[in-house]
Order: C-alpha cells, then structure tokens, then sequence
C-alpha cells in the first residue's frame, strides 16, 4: 500500500467511525425520547354542561383546570399550572384572582399577570361541545383569554 | 498451626510491622491502601489543615452506597408502589426507619462535606498549580453528588418529593433552546409522572454513582501524582527563594553523568526521567518531618471514618427522615419548596427565572472550574491572596444567604416571613 492509498483509506475510515459514532449517539438519544408517553389525554371530556354552577369556577384536580361558567357569556377553561415553575394555581373568589403558591405570583381574572415571578399570563384551553352533548376540553389548543363557548 | 502460617503469609507477603520496611510494604503491597504514600509529612496530618473534610466525605458517600443498597431491597420505582414502600420501611421493615434515615442524612452531610471541603481547598489555595485540574475534578463531583441528591428526592414519591422535583425541574427548563427538551428527556414526560420515577431511579441508583465513583477514582489519584495534600499555609517559607530538591538527591545538583547501560541491571522509568518532577519537592529538613502512614495516618482516618458513622447513627436515632402524604399533582403544598441545597436557587428564580434559575447557576459554575486557570497569582499565602480570599468570601456568603432566606424567612405564597412568626396557611 502506498503512502496515497494509504491517506485514502485512513481519512475514509476515520469518516466513517466519526460517523458511525455520531449515529450511535443520535440513536441512544432518540432511545430516550419514549415514542409512547403513557400520561392522560391532553384531549378530554369533563361533563354535561349543566353540571357546572354559575359564578365560582369549578376545579378539576385531575386535569388541573378550572371550569368557568358565565350566566350571558358562556363557558371559558383556564390552566391551572402556574406559568413559572408548573405549581398548581388556587382560584380566591373573594379577590377573583389566581394565586401561586410556590413564588407568590398573581394572575387576575382573565389570566394576566398582576404580580411575582410568572413570565406569561395563565393559559386558556379551547372548549367545544361534543355530538353527545358534553364539553371537551383540548389542553392542546391554547386560545385568547376572551374565548367563550356558548351552550 | 503450619498450614494456617502458610494461608496467612500467602495473603499477607510483607515483613512484620515492627520494621520500617514492612510499614512500607503494607502500604504498597495493598492495592486498597497503595493510594497512599508509605510516609506522609506530619504537618499534612494536622486537624486544623484540612479538617479531614475530604475523607468524612468519603466515608459519608460509603454509607449511603451500603445504606442505599439495603433500600432498594424494599424499594420498587413505580408511583403507588413507591409510597407504600416508603410506608413499609417506616413501619414494617426491621431497622426500616433507621437505614432510611441513615441514607438521607448522610446524604445531607454528604452536600454540606463537599461544600465545606471545596471552601478549604479554596482558602488554602491548594488549587493551584499543579493541582488545577483536581480542582476542576472536584468542581464535577461537587455536581454529581447534588445530582445524586436530586434525584434520590423524588424517590420516595410524596407532596415533598413530587412537588420539589416538579419545581426543580422547571427551573431547568428555562434555559434556553434546549431547557424544555432538556427536562422531557430527564422525565420521560412532561410531567412528574412515572415515567419520571423510574429515569430517577435509574440515574440514582445506577448511573450517576458510577460516574462519581469513576470521578473519585480520578480525584484521589490526582491528589497522589500532584505531589499528595497541599502543605499548610502556616508551614510556607516567608519568601519563595528556598532552593527545592527532589527528596534524596543531592543539595548540589551535578550534572548528569550516563553511561553505557550495564547488561546485568533492569532500568525503571526513575533512569529515564529527567528534570525537575512536576510534583512540590521538598527541603531536606521537611523530609525529615515525615512519618510512615503506618499507624499516624491510618490510625487518623480510622478515627475519623467511625466518628462519621457513628454521627451519622446518632443523628438517625433521634431524627427521622421526614416523609408526607402520598404525591398529589392537583394540589401543591403552599409554600413548595425544592430541596434545601437548591432553595438559594429557588430563591433567586423567585426573582427571575431565566437570570436567577439559568445564568446566575451556569457563571456560579463557570466560575468555579474556572478558577485554577483565572488565578494567576503563584502565592498560596493568604497575605498575598486578598482579593481571591475577598471574592470566594463574597460567593460562601451569598449562597449561605439565599439558601437561610428560602429555607426559614419563606412562608406561604412565598412571602417574606420571618420563621419565628406562625403563619396559618392561607384560604384557598
């Protein structure tokens, strides 16, 4: 072999474990990402209409949401997470705002911040009703503040 | 009694203790005990020097890897199970409470250790040259073993435990590009759930103790080939012109003389190196200060190795490790808080979650491995070291600060409360 063939082959070699390793990397990476994640449905049903009151939200623990209800404007879903660091937000009727326990952030009736930590303004989930005549709630569609489903 | 002569020097192939040639041998005969050297400077082997901060670590960590391998015969790693395991070694487990107290305030111990030896290798200034890259070493295992604890937090899957976690990682996920990939990957999710668990588990009880011990490995060996422990500060010469020699050699170096080589003599690597060695050389009359490690060091880190455990059994007698009702993701205890070490942290992120959970922690690392290269400045005399003693004083208590002020003075909806006001936790 000479000194050509020689360079040849080894720059080809070396190619070819640099991209032999790169590849092993990607895979034990894409290994890690689960390709089912095994957690609730970010698309749920949470009931008949007429199961919620008007005036103070409901909550669901399960699916951290709070449940609006309006006499004239409808039905609206806010996310309970805190927009901060993920802690579960409580609703104070008294005050209409929305407290996080973890770093004191304050988030008014549509959401907004009013006060602490929370970069962004609380979500609000897309509510629809279905053809058997529940509400659906997609936490995958975020929409305005002032959405509004009318039952 | 021949035969059990024979057994005994077939294990044991070193001379009697009682000479100097067989308390050399004992140390480098044994390939536990070959990390020392055979003779030690009596100087090194005083308390006040290093607070024998690097081995109470050592053997904190040693407790919780046999105290953790008791546990995970108790222990499987999915939500429900989780906790009533929790409850079975609270309640059912001979010694239960004890093990798992043991573990987590070894673990505790274990953050503060490596802490307080960090601040000791600092103020002596024995991270510089040539010890930099232990210093660095150090630095990652520092890391690790906050990883460790992490991880191990979440374990025991109550409010504690579940809402820490859910905190914590939250704050990893707002670096930026990569911070909310960077967290599904570490949770197997995108919330804390059992996917989450078991990767802990997994990283807690396999993963990362292997990088630790690898680390350590390398760090213990760093320490022998950088010419073993730092000398005390109190021990430097006032000034930096004392002449250094290799122990052994002469005071007047003469040039070397090479021949040809003798047929009938094998030749080490000593023949063939050259120069000054990279490792501190000593003074003739610090050689003399020297003592075999047989008994003085060994006897000191014996002391030191049951005043650990012993400590840490005291401690878990009278104190057990806390642990509360079963995870609920719909309802956050108020105030959440993250584990204690990351409360400064916290802290921080209550102010601003990008600067105080992301850049302030990256340059407080950056920092840190840093400094070795950034300090040029030769002298370890703290005379001579005002600025650096200053800065690293500054960074000690500025963490202490924030970590007092997230662990007592935060209350509910993490208002400022002194801790000797009651609060009762607001309505909700």
């Amino acid at each position: 072999m000479n000194r050509r063939a020689f360079l040849n082959w080894g720059t080809a070699g070396l190619v070819a474990l640099c991209a032999g390793v790169g590849v092993s990397l990607g895979a034990v990476l894409r290994f890690l990402v689960p390709s089912v994640f095994y957690e609730p449905p970010q698309s749920l049903k949470i009931g008949n209409p007429a199961d919620f009151p008007f005036g103070a939200p409901t909550f669901l623990a399960d699916e951290k949401i709070f449940v609006f209800r309006d006499r004239d404007k409808g039905f609206a879903v806010a996310s309970a997470v805190c927009t901060h660091l993920g802690c579960t937000v409580g609703y104070l009727q008294s005050d209409q705002r929305f407290h996080c326990p973890c770093h004191g952030s304050v988030f008014g009736a549509n959401g907004a911040v009013q006060h602490g930590p929370a970069p962004r303004a609380l979500n609000w989930f897309e509510v629809t009703l279905t053809r058997d005549g529940q509400l659906r709630v997609d936490k995958d569609k975020v929409v305005p503040s002032n959405y509004r489903l009318m039952v | 009694m021949n035969l059990i002569r024979e057994i005994w020097q077939s294990i044991v192939r070193r001379d009697p203790l009682s000479t100097d040639k067989g308390k050399s041998e004992l140390v480098f005969f044994n390939v536990w005990l070959h990390v020392h050297p055979a003779k030690v400077k009596k100087e090194n082997l005083r308390f006040k020097h290093t607070f024998y901060l690097g081995f109470i670590t050592f053997f904190l960590f040693v407790i919780l890897l046999t105290t953790g391998i008791a546990l995970m015969c108790y222990y499987r790693p999915f939500p429900p199970q989780a906790y009533q395991d929790m409850k079975d070694l609270q309640f059912v487990v001979f010694m239960g409470p004890f093990l798992r107290a043991m573990h987590r305030w070894a673990a505790h111990g274990m953050v503060i250790c490596v802490f307080l030896h960090m601040c000791r290798v600092f103020y002596t200034g024995s991270y510089k040259k040539p010890r930099q890259f232990n210093w660095v070493i150090g630095v990652f295992l520092l890391l690790l073993t906050l990883s460790l604890s992490f991880t191990g937090y979440l374990l025991p899957w109550d409010q504690l435990a579940y809402w820490a976690i859910t905190v914590g990682t939250n704050i990893g996920s707002y670096a930026p590009i990569v911070g909310g990939q960077l967290r599904e990957l570490l949770l197997g999710g995108h919330s804390v759930g059992e996917a989450a668990l078991l990767r802990f588990y997994v990283l807690h009880v396999a993963v990362l103790p292997t990088l630790i011990i690898l680390l350590t490995i390398v760090h213990f060996w760093r320490v022998r080939k950088d010419g073993g422990l730092s000398r005390p500060v109190w021990k430097l010469k006032p000034n930096k012109t004392e002449t250094l020699v290799t122990i052994g050699a002469p005071l007047e170096i003469a040039p070397l003389k090479t021949g040809p080589a003798s047929k009938d003599k094998t030749y080490g690597l000593m023949e063939v190196v050259t120069g000054k060695p990279i490792f501190e050389t000593v003074t003739p009359e610090e050689e003399e200060d020297a003592v075999f490690s047989y008994p003085y060091a060994f006897f000191r880190e014996a002391i030191a190795l049951m005043v650990t455990v012993t400590g840490i059994m005291a401690i878990s007698l009278f104190f057990h490790a806390p642990l509360e009702e079963l995870a609920n993701p719909a309802k956050t205890p108020n105030p959440a808080k993250a584990p204690w070490y990351f409360l400064g942290l916290q802290e921080l992120v209550s102010h601003s979650a990008l600067l105080g959970g992301v850049v302030a922690p990256a340059l407080m690392v950056i920092a840190l491995l840093a400094i070795p290269y950034f300090d040029r400045n030769p002298s370890r005399r703290p005379s001579d070291r005002k600025w650096a003693l200053w800065l690293f004083s500054i960074f000690v208590v500025a963490n202490l600060v924030l970590i007092v002020v997230g662990t007592f003075f935060r209350g509910p909806g993490w208002a400022l409360i002194p801790p000797w006001v009651h609060v009762v936790a607001g309505a909700e």
